[in-house]
């Protein structure tokens, strides 16, 4: 049942998640939460010449919210802003790796939310 | 009668590969609702009040008699049942409609730390644009029953509006308390508002007996369709009351300038009103009231709930949210928590099993925060669940946390 439900990858980025830390000066911090589950994802980052070269995010909740935060972290880690602000939800399916139902989505993109929303933020400074 | 012949009349649950345990958000539907509803659009489409002709009268006869019907139910009289879309509107219609005119700056609203969002957030809005202040009758933390709410109401309440029975904890009154609390509202002219959207399905509802003002459910949670609702207004009150919406159907003369209104309950239900889910609600009335009994029904649910008690209380992590006592005695639903495991993802892998459940706050948000939980999981039960679909969401389940476990303890 675990494969099915959850691959290993995604467990493993739950159980150790990547860029999980505070960073010291960031550029944008943003804090989501899923108000029907309770899950809550924060995101900052650092931005070098419009490119995240710094990112970090805390959170709690389901599996799939927190391995989710911690894969677009990796992902992201490197991108441009166009590029991680062309993100869409199917990007954050394909990421995940397993399908998702619409409530089951909402646990995956909330940290997209988060993340595009601070480079938003960013944007406006 | 007994439930384990009727689970046959329900044709979907018996071809569910699993078990359906969420019946506190959704029931399933007779086999006669259904042929009811068909028939109607096949065979005897037309709108109501309005065609002279066979069809329309027949429709206009046949809503009218489930109007007849859920009087019975609830022990009212045909022009107090008002039709709605659902209780969420049973209960906006009466904050738009009764307290904006009757609520002023400096009354209370009392409701219980219990409430679903549906009787809660409508009275937030009349509180804003009023200035009436809401009032929580609290939860005792350790029993999960309310206290006394006798001394909440004082000659400042204005309208008492709480649930007969909390679509998270299952029953929250204490013997004697909800009819101690309805007799001090009416002694200080207070309204009595029931919201009885999970009390339906399971136990006999009679607004005399209460002797509730408004009484507010939906018809999808007692076997009808969706889209459908009641709300029982007292006929001296409803003559206080403003239209909800205006339009058709509502008004007794328009001209370009003014309109006089029809007398309730066509007063509140502006516009072509859901006739076929009207017309099968009818059905599901008739089936239930030729199948069951309200005793055997709890009878039959609160085994569940004992059974599915002593298998939660077994599983290792498995907190129980709620009261177990009162539920065994008269519950019809278990909600709780599996420590160090996110309830939805507990929801997920018995969805994945073919296992209905709820998870999350529930629709009662504050609720569920106060209990210093951010999400719960939910099993309900309704007339037709058996023993089988107990037995296989606690295995189920079990093999879920066990899962689980493994997982997240291996290194």
């Amino acid at each position: 049942m675990s494969a099915s439900l959850y691959q290993e990858n995604l467990i493993e980025h739950f159980k150790y998640p990547q860029n999980k830390k505070i960073l010291e000066h960031p550029d944008f911090v943003v804090h989501e939460h899923n108000p029907s589950c309770g899950d809550r994802v924060s995101m900052q980052g650092c931005l070098t010449n419009g490119v995240l070269t710094e990112v970090g995010f805390q959170g709690s909740g389901c599996v799939i919210s927190q391995a989710a935060a911690s894969m677009l972290t990796e992902h992201c880690l490197g991108k441009d802003i166009a590029a991680i602000l062309a993100l869409s939800a199917d990007d954050m399916t394909a990421l995940v790796g397993i399908p998702l139902g619409p409530t089951r989505l909402k646990c995956a993109i909330l940290c997209l939310h988060a993340l595009q929303q601070g480079l938003r933020d960013y944007l406006k400074q | 009668m007994s439930c384990s012949t009727l689970r046959k009349d329900f044709p979907l649950i018996n071809r569910i590969q699993g078990a359906y345990l969420d019946n506190a958000a959704t029931a399933h539907k007779p086999q006669a609702m259904l042929e009811a509803m068909a028939a109607f659009y096949e065979h005897d489409y037309a709108t109501v009040n309005r065609g002279l002709y066979a069809a329309g009268e027949q429709a206009t006869a046949a809503c009218e008699q489930t109007r007849a019907r859920v009087a019975q139910l609830i022990n009212a009289t045909p022009h107090e049942v008002i039709f709605t879309s659902g209780t969420t509107q049973s209960i906006n219609l009466v904050a738009s409609s009764w307290a904006l005119q009757h609520c002023r700056a400096g009354d209370q609203i009392v409701l219980t730390e219990a409430e679903h969002h549906a009787n809660l957030l409508p009275w937030q809005e009349v509180a804003a644009k009023t200035g009436a202040q809401l009032v929580f009758i609290p939860l005792d933390r350790s029993s999960l029953q309310l206290v006394d709410a006798t001394p909440y109401i004082t000659p400042r309440t204005k309208l008492v509006a709480v649930t007969l029975s909390s679509n998270v904890l299952g029953d929250v009154w204490p013997a004697g308390y909800l009819h101690a609390c309805i007799d001090k509202a009416h002694a200080v002219g207070a309204v009595v508002l029931l919201d009885a959207a999970q009390a339906i399905a399971h136990q006999p509802v009679d607004v005399q007996a209460l002797n509730a003002d408004f009484l507010a459910f939906s018809a999808h949670k007692l076997f009808g369709p969706t889209g459908l609702g009641v709300l029982f207004a007292k006929q001296s009150l409803q003559e206080t009351m403003q239209p909800y919406q205006r339009g058709g159907s509502m008004v007794y003369e328009a001209h370009f300038d003014h309109a006089v209104w029809q007398k309730g309950p066509a007063k509140f239900e502006a516009g072509t009103p859901p006739i076929a889910a009207i017309i099968g609600f009818g059905a599901t009335l008739a089936y239930l009231q030729k199948t069951i009994s309200w005793p055997a029904v709890q009878e039959h649910e609160t085994a569940l709930c004992r059974q599915l008690l002593a298998g939660l209380q077994k599983l290792p992590r498995v907190t129980i949210v709620g009261n177990p006592a009162v539920i065994a005695a008269h519950g019809h639903l278990v909600s709780f928590v599996v420590a160090g495991i996110h309830a939805h993802d507990i929801a997920s892998a018995l969805g994945s099993q073919g296992i209905a459940v709820r998870a999350g706050h529930l629709c009662a948000q504050p609720l569920v925060d106060a209990l210093g939980f951010n999400s719960l999981v939910r099993v309900s039960v309704a007339l037709y669940s058996n023993e089988q679909d107990i037995a296989l969401f606690l295995q189920t389940l079990e093999q879920t946390i066990g899962l689980f476990t493994n997982i997240l303890e291996q290194p």
